[in-house]
C-alpha cells in the first residue's frame, strides 16, 4: 500500500512542480500553492475516475446491456462533459466563480461572531472515529443534495437548466456529468455553503464528490443489474435512477419526479418519493424542444440551455401562452 | 517473585525511555497526528486529532503540547512527556499557527483562513480581543520582553507588528511576495522573514518594520529552525526543495541541503546531529544528517505533514520563543 502511496505522490509532485509551480510562482500566486498541489491531485483522481468508467462499468454496459444501443453517437457528447468535469475544466471554472462567494459568506457570518456547530462538538466520539464522522458527513450531503435535486425539478427556471441532464435518450454511464455550467454552478454554491455550515472539511468534501459522483455514474449505466431488494434500498443502482429518467407518458406523466436520490435512497423512501416497481422505460423527455438538445455538441447544447434558462426568468404573466423548454403546468 | 520485580521495573524503563524518543507530526491534510521513535525512525501510531492540524506548540510550562485543529475551531492538549492525550479547549477559532509570549501571559493565533488575529489569557484560553486584518494572517513571533507580537501576512505581502496589552496595530508594512516564517534573533532587535513568493529573506527592524538587508536563499523560502548555538538557523525553501543554513552574524548561506517534496517545518534531535524535515508532497519526514549535509532516510507518515515535534528536546535559545512549528505557505486550505 505505501508503495502505491509513494508512486502516487511521487507523480503528483511532479505534475505540480513542473507544470504549476512555475506559473504559481511567475504570477505571484503563492498563496494558492497548497491548493494547487491538490487539485493536480483532484485531476489524477478525475483520469482514475475516467479509466474505471471506461474501462470498468463500460464492461458491464457492454456484457449486460438492459437496452439495445442503435447509435453511439448520442453519448458523444456526454463524453466530452464528463472529460471536462472529471479533469477539472468545468470545476475549475465553477470555483473560480463560486469560491469568492463561499468564502465572503463565512467571513461574514464568523465576524459576526457566530461559528457553525460542527458535529464533532455534538458527538464528541466522532473526534476519534474519522471514518463514522466522514460517512455522518456523506449521508448529510446527501441529504441536502436530495433537496436541491427536487428543487432542480420543481423549479422552472431551474428544470429549465437541468432538463439538458434529462435530454438524453441513451442513458449510459457518461450521463452523468451532462449539466450546463450554471446548473452545476448553483448546486456547487449550494451545497458549499451548506458543507460549510454542518462542518464538512475540505478533504472530505473531496472524497464526498469522488465517491458519490462515481456512484452516480454508475447509477447512469445502461445495464440489466442490481443490488437485490435490501442492497437497492441501501445504495441507489442503475434500475433506481433509470426511473427518474423515464420518459413521461400520459399515463405518468409525472414519471421522472421520483427517485430523486444521488446515492442513499433512504431519503425518497422518507419523503414519498420512492418507486420500485421493477419496470423498464424509455428515458428521455417529452418536449420536442428540450429532446432537440440530443443533435447538438457541447457548446451548442449549453448557448440552447442558457437561453432557455433566461427565457424562464421572465416572470410568468409576462411570457407567452406557451414557453418550449419550460415545464408544463401541474394536472 | 524478585524477578517478576525487575522485569517490571525494567519495561517501566523502557516505556519512558520509548516516550522519551517521541516525535511528533502532525498530518494536516487527515485528521491525525503521527508518533514516531526517534531511534527506529518509524512510526508507531497514527492518532486522531480534529480536523486539518497545522502547528504545535510547548505550553509556557514545557509541560503540555497544544495543537491547533483549524477546522474543528479546539485546541487538543497533549501531556509532553508522553504525547498522549489530556483534554480539548473549544471556540478557539481557525488557530492556524500559535504562539505563547516568552512570559508565559499571551497566548496568540493567527487565523489564516478566516482573516483575523486571536489574543487569548494563556492560562484561561479566554479571548481578550480579536483584530480582523486582510491578508491571511500566516505566521507569528514575539519580542523578548512580550510586549508586541508580529504577523506575516501572507497575500498581501506585508508583516503587522501588535502592542500586546492594548492589541493596537503599531506598524504594518510591506516587506515583500508571500511572507511566511519569521524569528526575532537573540539580539531582539532583528526580525527575520522569510518571503515564500521569493527566493531571499529579509532583515526588519522590529521598531517600525523597515527592511535592512536581504539575503538570497532558494525559491520558496519559507521557515525557520534555530540550530541552537544563538547564530545559526535553518530555513526551508519549499519550491527550491532545499534547506539552507544561515549565519546570522555574517548574514550569508553557509550550507545547503538537498530535501526533496516541499520541505516546511523542522526540529532538532536533542544531540544537535539531525535534523527531521516535513516533506509535505511526498507525506514523509525527512532525517537529515548534518555531519554529511544529506538526506540519509525518509519516514511514511500521513497525508501533507506539516508541523513537527521532538518531545525530551532541549529548550530553544532564550531569545527565541517556544514556537516549536513556525511554518507553511499555507495557502487557502
Amino acid at each position: 500500500m505505501r508503495d502505491l502511496i509513494d508512486i502516487w505522490v511521487t507523480c503528483q509532485t511532479w505534475i505540480f512542480e513542473t507544470f504549476v509551480v512555475p506559473v504559481l510562482f511567475r504570477f505571484e500566486l503563492m498563496e494558492w500553492y497548497e491548493p494547487g498541489f491538490k487539485a493536480v491531485e483532484i485531476v489524477m483522481l478525475g483520469v482514475v475516475q475516467i479509466l474505471v468508467i471506461a474501462l470498468g462499468m463500460r464492461f458491464f454496459e457492454k456484457r449486460w446491456p438492459l437496452e439495445r444501443v442503435p447509435n453511439d453517437n448520442l453519448a458523444a457528447v456526454d463524453r466530452t462533459y464528463t472529460i471536462l468535469n472529471k479533469l477539472g475544466i468545468v470545476p475549475l471554472a465553477v470555483f473560480a466563480v463560486s469560491y469568492p462567494i463561499t468564502n465572503e459568506i463565512e467571513y461574514v457570518v464568523r465576524a459576526l461572531g457566530y461559528a457553525p456547530p460542527r458535529l464533532e462538538q455534538i458527538v464528541p466520539w466522532l473526534h476519534d472515529n474519522a471514518l463514522a464522522s466522514f460517512l455522518l458527513y456523506f449521508v448529510l450531503y446527501d441529504f441536502a443534495a436530495y433537496w436541491l435535486h427536487r428543487a432542480q425539478h420543481g423549479f422552472s427556471w431551474w428544470w429549465a437548466l437541468h432538463s439538458l441532464h434529462h435530454s438524453q435518450r441513451q442513458v449510459t454511464v457518461w450521463n452523468d456529468d451532462r449539466n450546463h455550467v450554471v446548473d452545476d454552478l448553483l448546486m456547487t454554491l449550494a451545497l458549499a455553503v451548506f458543507s460549510q455550515f454542518v462542518g464538512v472539511q475540505p478533504d472530505d468534501y473531496i472524497l464526498i464528490l469522488m465517491i458519490g459522483r462515481l456512484i452516480e455514474s454508475w447509477s447512469h449505466a445502461n445495464v440489466d443489474v442490481s443490488f437485490g431488494r435490501i442492497g437497492e434500498r441501501l445504495i441507489v443502482g442503475p434500475r433506481f435512477h433509470r426511473l427518474h429518467h423515464a420518459l413521461a407518458s400520459p399515463a405518468e406523466r409525472h414519471i421522472h419526479d421520483h427517485n430523486f436520490a444521488p446515492v442513499f435512497p433512504i431519503w425518497d423512501m422518507l419523503f414519498g418519493t420512492a418507486i420500485y416497481d421493477g419496470k423498464n422505460r424509455p428515458t428521455g423527455v417529452d418536449d420536442p424542444v428540450v429532446d432537440a438538445d440530443n443533435g447538438r455538441g457541447w457548446i451548442g447544447q449549453q448557448v440552447t440551455v442558457l437561453g432557455r434558462f433566461l427565457k424562464a426568468l421572465v416572470p410568468r404573466p409576462m411570457r407567452g401562452p406557451f414557453q418550449p423548454g419550460l415545464r408544463p403546468p401541474a394536472e | 517473585m524478585n524477578r517478576l520485580a525487575v522485569v517490571a521495573s525494567l519495561l517501566v524503563l523502557a516505556v519512558g525511555a520509548a516516550r522519551a524518543d517521541t516525535v511528533l507530526v502532525l498530518n494536516s491534510d487527515e485528521a491525525s497526528y503521527s508518533v514516531l521513535s526517534r531511534s527506529t525512525r518509524t512510526e508507531r501510531l497514527r492518532l486522531p486529532v480534529g480536523r486539518e492540524p497545522h502547528h504545535l506548540v510547548f505550553s509556557p510550562d514545557g509541560k503540555e503540547v497544544v495543537i491547533g485543529s483549524t477546522v474543528t475551531n479546539e485546541l487538543l492538549i497533549l501531556d509532553a512527556q508522553t504525547g498522549e492525550k489530556r483534554r480539548v479547549v473549544r471556540d478557539i477559532v481557525d488557530p492556524y499557527h500559535l504562539g505563547f509570549s516568552p512570559d508565559g501571559k499571551w497566548l496568540v493565533t493567527t487565523a489564516y483562513r478566516l482573516d483575523h488575529v486571536d489574543f487569548y489569557h494563556a492560562d484561561s484560553f479566554k479571548l481578550v480581543n480579536r483584530v480582523f486584518i486582510d491578508g491571511l494572517p500566516s505566521h507569528l513571533v514575539f519580542d523578548a520582553e512580550s510586549k508586541t507580537v508580529f504577523v506575516t501576512l501572507q497575500e498581501t505581502g506585508r508583516v503587522a507588528a501588535f502592542d500586546l496589552e492594548t492589541q493596537a496595530i503599531k506598524w504594518n508594512v510591506t516587506v515583500g511576495k508571500a511572507p511566511a516564517g519569521i524569528i526575532m534573533l537573540p539580539d531582539n532587535n532583528r526580525l527575520l522573514v522569510a518571503l515564500t513568493g521569493q527566493d531571499n529573506v529579509v532583515v526588519l527592524d522590529p521598531k517600525d518594520g523597515k527592511v535592512t538587508t536581504s539575503l538570497k536563499t532558494g525559491r520558496g523560502a519559507h521557515n525557520f529552525w534555530p540550530k541552537g548555538d544563538g547564530r545559526h538557523w535553518f530555513l526551508s525553501n519549499r519550491v527550491e526543495n532545499t534547506v539552507s543554513l544561515l549565519d546570522t552574524h555574517e548574514m550569508k548561506v553557509v550550507g545547503t541541503i538537498k530535501v526533496p517534496g516541499g520541505p516546511d517545518c523542522m526540529d532538532l534531535t536533542p544531540d544537535g546531529k539531525e535534523l527531521w524535515v516535513t516533506q509535505r508532497f511526498l507525506r514523509r519526514i525527512a532525517v537529515v544528517d548534518l555531519a554529511q549535509m544529506k538526506v540519509v532516510t525518509s519516514i511514511p507518515v500521513g497525508k501533507s505533514p506539516h508541523g513537527v515535534m521532538m518531545l525530551n528536546a532541549p529548550a530553544p535559545p532564550a531569545a527565541t520563543p517556544p514556537v516549536r512549528a513556525v511554518s507553511s505557505t499555507g495557502a487557502k486550505k
